[in-house]
């Protein structure tokens, strides 16, 4: 799983609201769709967790189900406090965890 | 050296026949399977809310496309109207497709960290349905809103 995070606008300071945009590679089967080669159900694999922490301080937690798009994007909104690293943890249903960070750094 | 290959032969054929009956059957049990999380609107809520009323409010606003012509991709993008302070927030964000197998797309706990209550995703849509978007403030009510999306090529499948 590829995971990115971005961070808009490019500046900002502190007290500035910023979009914080989490972007994971992963196919995101519902356990629904048949494979149209072998005729099998393909079995479900999709990002069931994703959790946002700010300095270590939990910001947001999500349970997410197969209805999310292939290659999802989950945006939410940060009150910038100031400086730190926004840490973002990833899980799917077959157990794999991803942990990505981004530095926040207000300026001015 | 012939008569070796053709019980080769011989061997690939009979284990080919006796996979086929095995193959249709998978295919007919796979017709019953209807997704390993499916839940119905009314439980999905239930669930939420726990048997509190839920209001639909305009201090929730959804913004979703009226015709999308991929199913497989719909961006939607909720946004709730509180000062987001310590005592007066929003405790959750839930998202659901109301004609999806799984009704349950997302739910989001923000916290006073935030600033504001938004949240966005793109979601897949089966069908032409209702998308839902339930709130839950801080003070314990749930707040909804609610938009119709028209799905020309369904998400799923």
């Amino acid at each position: 799983m590829k995971t990115l995070i971005k961070i808009k606008p490019n500046s900002y300071k502190v007290g500035d609201i910023v979009k914080v945009d989490f972007m994971a590679m992963h196919p995101m089967e519902s356990g629904m769709r048949k494979d149209k080669d072998t005729g099998q159900i393909v079995p479900a694999h999709y990002i069931n967790e994703v959790n946002f922490f700010f300095n270590d301080k939990v910001l947001t937690k999500m349970i997410t189900w197969e209805s999310l798009s292939v290659n999802p994007v989950l945006s939410i909104s940060l009150k910038v406090s100031g400086a730190g690293t926004l840490k973002v943890l990833a899980k799917d249903n077959k157990g794999e965890s991803v942990e990505t960070s981004a530095a926040i750094t207000p300026k001015g | 050296m012939e008569r070796r290959s053709f019980l080769k032969g011989f061997g690939a054929v009979t284990a080919c026949a006796a996979l086929i009956p095995t193959i249709t059957h998978a295919a007919e049990e796979a017709k019953k399977v209807t997704g390993p999380n499916e839940m119905s609107m009314e439980s999905a809520i239930a669930a939420i809310t726990g048997g509190k009323p839920v209001t639909p409010s305009s201090k929730v606003s959804l913004s979703a496309p009226e015709i999308a012509e991929n199913g497989a991709v719909v961006p939607v993008k909720v946004s709730v109207e509180s000062q987001m302070s310590a005592n007066d927030y929003v405790k959750a964000i839930h998202l659901l497709a109301t004609k999806n197998n799984n009704v349950r797309c997302a739910n989001v706990y923000l916290t006073p960290a935030n600033g504001e209550a938004t949240f966005g995703t793109r979601i897949k849509l089966g069908s032409t349905q209702d998308v839902l978007a339930i709130a839950e403030m801080s003070n314990g009510t749930f707040l909804s809103a609610k938009q119709n999306v028209k799905v020309t090529i369904g998400g799923c499948g």
